[in-house]
């Protein structure tokens, strides 16, 4: 009751302090360092450029002020001498709390007050993608929550050490790490939380929980630090362990600090973001699970559930196979880590199962011992939050309504050691989705509704054949376009759709898809002439399949259609992903040999930088594609551990594993264009290797192996491997 | 003075502070240089000239701070409130303020061998490499002067208003920040990651462009000017600082 | 050892004259009161005589020598406590009493902390920490280092404030017999310690000297000026100045000094205090 007393009295004092009104004022304006000095989001879409990066700035620059308050203001009742006065009316623990509340008042008040100052210039800046609800959670996750950390910090070292100098130097150290060190680790970086990117187009909720999540566990940690250090408020002349001894008289006190702590390391421990896959990169061992003997593929079906407002996923899945080996057989599946299985039968009946806690690209393996019989339904239930794997790059499974993307294991278990049977991998899938999305299967496949529900959802069908699928849904506009001899589905976010069309995208994907046909062939597809581009959340990266290919975001802001250097296509990730339609899909290149530079990439980007250098003219295409690349390779030969590898051997796994693959993607995105690039002066120029590739990719399949290997390459363009070393 | 210097020693040294900045600066440390300093900078080992510089001038903003609030002992309310009495004694202001000054240095250096103390345990358990004297020049010229210059213009700055210390100690954190000429790249580390690729060899010896060499040989002059002009000044009464000169 | 102060002023940078032409003369061996309302001017003449500032007007001498270039020799002679002084808190008695030695330059450093340790009577306390002592044992601690080597002239401003009875009564004995063969210049509120001690007193009131001399003649500048009476009895007090007001069996019984007696006061002997306030409120009259 005390507290609440004087509570208005010390917030009264503290707002009429002229240092107090100089920090909130610094503090409100902070969020302009981010617009100039310091930019953690790196990509370019206006929320990121104009949301993302002022709000983490502020929170940073606002956190180092606010703290380095906290540690002056309870420093000064010593230094004054007050303490001895106050102390005589009102406990100590009592003018602490106090001055805590105060504190995280004037921090509540500041952030408050930067909203209001910068909504109007956000607004303006960031244009027709603006989203109140983004702005909102990003000035209190990004920027306001950090200040109340940072006050629990400050005010911690100040109440264990009672040194101003000591507290100071405590504090700029733990917002050093966070900067620093800690700046890549999600769940440690507690000033400047990892926030690569936000979207414009669509929801930003996957990132604002992680976000929140980190923030909430180091409320926690440095609230029960807080109540410790609490603890230790001198009073009665003692000294710290005399001041505790004598505050944890009551024993909820330290209960509650110890409870804040458990709470903490728990949610730390638990975190349901990102998964714990197998940092080697080069493991593969689900592909390499043997198939289970005598059982072949009848069908599946999956029906899934995704709750846009929790963001998680409920789904049933059914499987037929067909056992002939007349024995119990172990058949596996990869599951989302973050999903938990229930109620797996196998023709009705219970059958045993276990989920691994070994994780790998994103999947953990479930095992499910099926009865010998010839034919059998397995059945099982799945649902749960789910997992990433890049800490730094999260977003990639935002699931609201606006916008999900449910890839391989995380839309149902995805199927590893049965072969297929005659039909190959038929499929029946469903997805209820609410009514302003539409499903887009990622391939040949097109969902339709088949139900429409009272509560305002929809269940979209439709059929595929392959052992896994990926679902895109979104609230998408259709934009269909005749190009190379095939008929182009064009999906993009509805908020885009001013900048699309000032982008001039579909003239983007014609010029694209001319090039390549023009130079290599058409397309041809299993299930008909139909490409999907789908427009995806900014990922920072795409991908492309058979008959599908995605656009980031990122390649269509405003902000990019205001440089003019980058002339009619913006966007060079998109020509990326739409050129892996000729060079990357599943049957033109084998699994990557970490240990060779040769893969889906090397082509590519050869045949991006062509186009690019086509488009955007030669000058634009050296300094941007071939300085770079060979800037990556020299960078890579002249690599410490890539000259002395004995040395990363002595390296522990974990420092080891980290430094291989930051490496080893050099090789493929770099090194193996620049061997294509000498290849193409070493046989005559652009239109002898044009020549090559074309008769390359139109060339005779070979069913047992159709895979496009370096050999083939260097035959087709008679030349030795010798003779394509750089250097 | 020698006693003086030792007391003084035993204020800065035997006391929680030095406790905390210790147990900050190996915490730090250890993460700078298992997450930073093993890559290697420009292409050269861990273990590097180069690569132990980069560690360094991350480390020095810490060192900076420390050096400035050992000088916040001799600056503060409290500590000028004992200068009445020291200040009514017959030694010299001047062999005093050194005496200080020497302190402070010593705090600094014990910083500055802890921080290099910490990196050899690091390259012997990681690398078994234990070449030390390799280390030693980039150590002086990457510490020496921003140390010494932080002695002399904080100390200058403590006599005048003692909150002035904290604001510079934000100092190397706005230099990180700051886009800095070539010739002041060792002010905020971008040395040790640009110059050795403009040397034109695989893994080269460690060396100073002469614009370098003069932006810490400047620093170092004048942080020694400064500190020379502090035990100058010193040689006034504490309170006729402020006071007109009369006559 | 002989100061001499020669037509000394004293104005800040804020303007405040704190002394105007002051003149006076101290010589050893002597035991020095200086007297003086709150503001009157004290602190910044102790402060003149140990050069922690610089008069803005007149000279100070040290045995005929300007102070400016005594100084070296005025400090090595010293002992200083000032009203207002701290302590190193993180060191122990012992250990600040050695630094200010070693600032002194006391050959013997050992023996005179022992010395020193032992007049203020905080031998038990020796080898504590300043942070853990009371305020009056802090105060001992700096009237110690003022004795610290027997300088032969000392200032103490205040110094028996924060200290119990029976410490004033040691404190007070220990300068009485400092000053046998030493110069020490006391400046005080407590008239008390003035008139036990003191053998000569110099009463500063508005940056000016108002009295210097004995206390016997101080004391009897007031005969004939001080009364007391019933307040009963009084019929008018304007004129007087109220020093004591004491509860009886028969009424409050008042004492005052006054230029001129009324007729229902009874004349009475002086004190020293009634002589110091009957010279302050003339002064304030005027």
């Amino acid at each position: 009751m005390k507290t609440l007393k004087l509570y208005p009295l010390e917030l009264g004092r503290l707002l009429r302090s002229r240092l107090t009104w100089l920090v909130m004022a610094l503090t409100a304006l902070s969020p302009a360092v981010g617009l100039v000095l310091y930019k953690p989001a790196v990509s370019t879409t206006m929320n990121s450029l104009y949301l993302a990066n002022p709000a983490i700035a502020g929170g940073v620059v606002g956190s180092i002020l606010f703290g380095l308050l906290a540690i002056f203001e309870l420093d000064r009742a010593c230094r004054s001498r007050v303490d001895i006065l106050t102390d005589a009316v009102v406990s100590p623990l009592t003018t602490a709390l106090t001055r805590l509340l105060a504190l995280l008042t004037s921090a509540v008040l500041t952030a408050a007050l930067t909203m209001l100052i910068w909504f109007p210039i956000s607004a303006g800046w960031i244009g027709s993608v603006f989203d109140g609800v983004d702005y909102i959670l990003a000035y209190l996750l990004l920027m306001g929550l950090a200040l109340l950390l940072s006050i629990l910090a400050a005010a911690s070292a100040y109440q264990f050490t009672r040194r101003a100098d000591l507290s100071v130097v405590l504090f700029v150290a733990f917002c050093a790490l966070s900067l620093t060190v800690w700046a890549g680790n999600w769940q440690l970086c507690w000033l400047n939380p990892c926030v690569w990117a936000l979207s414009d187009d669509f929801s930003n909720f996957r990132v604002f929980r992680s976000v929140g999540y980190m923030r909430l566990t180091w409320l926690a940690a440095l609230s029960g630090v807080w109540t410790l250090s609490w603890l230790c408020v001198r009073q009665n002349g003692k000294g710290a362990f005399g001041s505790i001894a004598r505050s944890a008289r009551r024993v909820y006190r330290p209960a509650v600090a110890l409870a804040l702590l458990v709470c903490s390391g728990m949610a730390y421990a638990a975190q349901p973001f990102i998964d714990h896959s197998n940092p080697d990169l080069t493991v593969m061992s689900f592909y390499e699970i043997p198939y289970a003997e005598g059982v072949t593929f009848l069908s599946r079906s999956a029906q899934v559930f995704p709750d846009t407002e929790t963001g998680t996923v409920t789904g049933r899945a059914a499987y037929r196979f067909q056992n002939t080996s007349g024995q119990e057989q172990s058949i596996s599946f990869g599951i989302d880590p973050g999903y938990g299985v229930s109620n797996v039968q196998a023709n009705g009946k219970d059958v045993p199962f276990t989920v691994s806690s070994y994780q790998e690209y994103n999947e953990a393996l479930l095992e499910v011992t099926i009865p010998a019989e010839e034919t059998v339904e397995l059945t099982m239930e799945y649902s749960g939050f789910p997992q990433e794997t890049l800490p730094t790059m999260q977003g990639g499974k935002e699931l609201s309504g606006e916008y999900l993307c449910l890839e391989n294991a995380s839309f149902s278990p995805r199927l590893l050691n049965v072969l297929p049977g005659e039909n190959g991998y038929p499929a029946h899938l469903e997805i209820t989705l609410p009514d302003a999305m539409i499903a887009v299967p990622f391939g040949a496949s097109q969902a339709e509704v088949v139900a429409e529900h009272e509560n305002g959802t929809k269940t979209w069908h439709w059929e595929d054949n392959s052992a896994s699928d990926i679902l895109y849904a979104g609230d998408y506009v259709r934009e269909d376009i005749e190009a190379g001899g095939m008929s182009i589905e064009f999906y993009y976010g509805r908020k885009h759709q001013a900048v699309m069309e000032e982008a001039k995208a579909v003239e983007a994907v014609k010029a694209v898809v001319n090039y390549c046909t023009r130079h290599y062939g058409k397309l041809s597809f299993g299930t008909g002439e139909t490409l999907k581009l789908i427009q995806s959340r900014v990922a920072g990266g795409a991908y492309a399949a058979g008959g599908a290919s995605l656009l980031d975001e990122a390649d269509f802001t405003i902000a990019n259609l205001g440089d003019t250097s980058k002339g009619a296509v913006p966007g060079e990730t998109f020509i990326h992903e739409l050129v892996h339609q000729w060079w990357g899909l599943g049957n033109m290149f084998d699994v990557t040999d970490s240990a060779s530079p040769w893969s889906a990439e090397g082509l590519t980007v050869y045949t991006t930088y062509r186009i690019v250098k086509e488009l955007y003219g030669e000058a634009y295409a050296k300094e941007h594609y071939i300085d770079q690349w060979q800037q990556a390779v020299d960078d890579y030969y002249l690599n410490f551990y890539v000259r002395h590898p004995a040395y990363l051997d002595m390296l522990p796994e974990a420092e080891r594993l980290n430094i291989s693959n930051s490496l080893s993607s050099v090789r493929q995105y770099s090194e193996m264009p620049l061997k294509i690039l000498k290849a193409e002066r070493l046989v005559g120029g652009e239109e002898a290797m044009d020549q090559i590739l074309h008769d390359l990719f139109n060339r005779e399949l070979d069913p047992m192996y159709p895979y496009l290997t370096y050999q083939e390459f260097l035959d087709a363009c008679g030349l030795t491997e010798e003779e394509l070393n750089l250097g | 003075m020698g006693k003086i210097f030792r007391y003084e020693c035993r204020r800065l040294l035997l006391n929680k502070f030095f406790l905390g900045i210790m147990a900050a600066l190996l915490f730090y440390g250890w993460q700078v240089l298992s997450g930073v300093t093993i890559l290697g900078v420009s292409h050269t080992a861990p273990f590097s000239p180069w690569s132990f510089g980069d560690y360094l001038s991350r480390m020095l903003p810490l060192l900076w701070i420390g050096i400035l609030f050992f000088l916040t002992f001799f600056t503060s309310p409290g500590a000028r409130r004992t200068a009445v009495l020291t200040a009514a004694t017959p030694v010299t202001s001047r062999a005093y303020a050194l005496a200080r000054c020497a302190a402070a240095l010593t705090g600094g250096a014990l910083l500055v061998l802890l921080c290099m103390g910490e990196a050899a345990v690091f390259y012997g358990r990681m690398f078994g490499w234990y070449n030390w004297g390799s280390l030693v020049l980039p150590s002086l010229v990457t510490l020496l002067p921003p140390l010494v210059f932080a002695l002399g213009s904080g100390w200058q700055m403590g006599q005048r208003r003692h909150c002035l210390l904290y604001v510079w100690m934000a100092v190397p954190f706005l230099l990180i920040a700051l886009p800095l000429p070539e010739a002041l790249g060792l002010w905020n580390g971008s040395f040790f990651t640009v110059y050795p690729l403009t040397l034109g060899t695989l893994d080269p010896e460690f060396a100073l462009s002469i614009p370098v060499t003069i932006a810490q040989l400047f620093l170092l002059v004048l942080g020694a000017f400064l500190l020379a002009q502090n035990s100058k000044s010193a040689e006034q009464p504490i309170e006729m600082h402020k006071l007109p000169v009369d006559k | 050892m002989e100061i001499n102060i020669q037509e000394v002023g004293m104005t800040y940078p804020s303007g405040k004259q704190a002394l105007k032409g002051l003149n006076l003369e101290l010589k050893s061996p002597s035991l020095i009161g200086l007297l003086g309302p709150n503001g009157a001017g004290k602190s910044t003449l102790m402060k003149l005589l140990v050069a922690a500032l610089l008069p803005t007007e007149g000279n100070i001498l040290v045995d005929g020598a300007p102070l400016a270039r005594a100084e070296r020799k005025l400090k090595a002679s010293l002992g200083y406590l000032p009203q207002d002084f701290g302590l190193f808190d993180e060191l122990t008695v012992t250990q600040f009493l050695d630094y200010m030695a070693a600032l002194k330059g006391l050959g013997d450093s050992k023996a005179a902390i022992q010395k020193a340790i032992g007049a203020v009577n905080l031998e038990e306390k020796a080898k504590a920490k300043i942070r853990t002592l009371s305020g009056g044992q802090r105060q001992r601690v700096g009237i110690a280092q003022a004795l610290l080597g027997d300088p032969p002239f000392l200032i103490f401003d205040e110094p028996t404030v924060g200290l119990d009875p029976e410490e004033r009564i040691h404190f007070r004995n220990l300068f009485s017999r400092t000053a046998q063969e030493r110069l020490v210049l006391l400046s005080t509120h407590i008239i008390e310690d003035v008139q036990s001690v003191c053998d000569q007193i110099v009463v500063i009131h508005q940056g000016r000297i108002r009295f210097a001399g004995t206390p016997e003649r101080l004391i009897q500048s007031a005969e004939g000026h001080v009364g007391v009476f019933y307040e009963r009895e009084a019929v008018q007090e304007e004129g007087l100045h109220i020093t004591a007001r004491v509860n009886t069996s028969q009424g409050v019984r008042c004492r005052a000094v006054a230029d001129d007696l009324p007729p229902f006061a009874q004349a009475e002997e002086p004190t020293l205090e009634d002589a110091y306030l009957y010279l302050i409120s003339g002064e304030a009259a005027q």
